[in-house]
C-alpha cells in the first residue's frame, strides 16, 4: 500500500514543507515577497545607477493598467493548462477498457 | 528569471537572440513532423505544454522572502527534446512578454535561452546520462525536471552577469549577486516542481505507458518495472 502510493506521499511531504519553510520564512521577519524577477532589475538598478523607473523600454511595451488585470491573465494562462490536462487525461482514460485501475 | 524589458542592452538582446533562433526554427520544423507523423503524439504534446503553461503561471513564496515561477519544462524535453520544448517555452514567453508585461520583445530572446534552452539542454543531458542505467524512472524524472529549472535560474544570472559585470571583481562577484537572488530562491521550487512531474509522469506510465515506448523515452522493460502490477495481471485489451 505505502509502496504503491510512496509518489503521491513523498509529494504531499513536500508541498507541506514548501508550506511549512513560507510560514516559518514570512513570519520571521519583514519579508515582501515580491517577484525575484524585480528583485533582478533594482540589483540592475544598482549596478548601473540608473534607477529601475527610469529604464526606458527598447520595444514600447503593453503594461497592464493594474495588478488585478495582471492576476486574472496569470490565472487564465494557469486554467487553460489545466483544461488541456484535464482533457487529456481523460481521453487517455476514455480509451482504456473498463475496471483498470491506475 | 524574465529579464524585464529594457534592463539588458540592445547589443546582449541581439546575441541572445541570434542564439535563439535557430533553436525555434529547428523545434518549428520538428514539431510539424511529429505531428504529420503520427496524432498519436498531440495528447502528449498538450499534457507536456500545458504543465509549461501552468507551472510558469505560478508565482511561489521561497525562503529567499521573493517570489517565483517553476518552469515546468523538464517533461517535455525528455518527451520531445530540447527543440521542440524551445519552442513551447518561447510562446510561454511571447504571451507572458506581450500581455503580462513579464520579460519584453527585446529581452525575450535571453529568457528564451535561459528558460526554454539551457534548462532544457541541461535537463536533457541528465536523462541520457540516465537514461540506460538502471536508475528508477522517476528518480531520473525528478532529476531532469530539478536540473531543467535550477539551470534556467542560473542561465538567467549568467545572462545578466555578463551585460552587467561588477565594478569589483567584474562578472564573477556580479554573478554571485545575481545568483544569490534567483538561483537559491529556486532550489525549494525545483524540488517541489520535480516531485509533482515524476507523480505525473507516474500516472501517464500507468494510463498510456504505449506513447512512451513508442516515443522511446524509456525503454518497455523500464517501464514495465515501474508500473502497477494489478496492471499486469489483467492486461489492457483491445488496443
Amino acid at each position: 500500500m505505502i509502496r504503491r502510493y510512496a509518489l503521491e506521499l513523498i509529494t504531499l511531504i513536500a508541498v507541506l514543507a514548501f508550506i511549512g519553510i513560507f510560514l516559518l520564512v514570512s513570519s520571521g521577519g519583514a519579508h515582501e515577497f515580491s517577484g525575484s524577477d524585480d528583485m533582478g532589475s533594482q540589483k540592475i538598478a544598482e549596478l548601473t545607477g540608473v534607477s529601475v523607473d527610469s529604464v526606458k523600454p527598447l520595444i514600447p511595451q503593453y503594461i497592464l493598467p493594474s495588478g488585478e488585470i495582471e492576476a486574472t491573465l496569470f490565472a487564465l494562462q494557469a486554467a487553460f493548462g489545466g483544461l488541456v490536462l484535464g482533457i487529456v487525461f481523460g481521453y487517455w482514460l476514455g480509451q482504456r477498457k473498463p475496471a483498470q485501475n491506475f | 528569471m524574465h529579464i524585464m524589458e529594457g534592463f539588458l542592452p540592445a547589443g546582449w538582446c541581439l546575441l541572445w537572440w541570434l542564439i535563439a533562433l535557430p533553436f525555434i526554427l529547428i523545434g518549428t520544423l520538428e514539431l510539424r513532423a511529429i505531428i504529420r507523423k503520427d496524432r498519436e503524439y498531440l495528447p502528449l504534446l498538450g499534457v507536456c505544454s500545458a504543465f509549461i503553461f501552468i507551472l510558469s503561471a505560478l508565482k511561489l513564496p521561497s525562503v529567499t522572502g521573493s517570489c517565483s515561477h517553476p518552469t515546468g519544462t523538464g517533461l517535455s524535453t525528455m518527451c520531445f527534446g530540447v527543440f521542440i520544448t524551445s519552442v513551447i517555452g518561447g510562446i510561454v514567453l511571447l504571451f507572458q512578454a506581450l500581455l503580462l508585461a513579464h520579460g519584453g520583445l527585446s529581452t525575450l530572446g535571453a529568457n528564451m535561452v535561459s528558460m526554454a534552452i539551457g534548462g532544457p539542454i541541461a535537463g536533457y543531458a541528465i536523462y541520457r546520462l540516465l537514461k540506460n542505467t538502471t536508475v528508477n524512472i522517476y528518480i531520473t524524472v525528478f532529476l531532469v525536471t530539478a536540473v531543467a529549472d535550477l539551470v534556467t535560474y542560473i542561465i538567467t544570472s549568467f545572462e545578466l552577469a555578463l551585460a552587467y559585470p561588477a565594478q569589483t571583481g567584474g562578472v564573477f562577484t556580479s554573478f554571485a549577486t545575481f545568483f544569490a537572488i534567483f538561483a537559491v530562491t529556486q532550489i525549494p521550487l525545483a524540488i517541489v516542481e520535480a516531485c509533482v512531474l515524476a507523480l505525473v509522469f507516474k500516472y501517464i506510465v500507468n494510463i498510456k505507458p504505449e506513447i512512451l515506448e513508442k516515443l522511446n523515452v524509456f525503454s518497455h522493460d523500464q517501464i514495465e518495472k515501474v508500473r502497477i502490477i494489478e496492471e499486469q495481471v489483467t492486461p489492457a485489451e483491445g488496443s
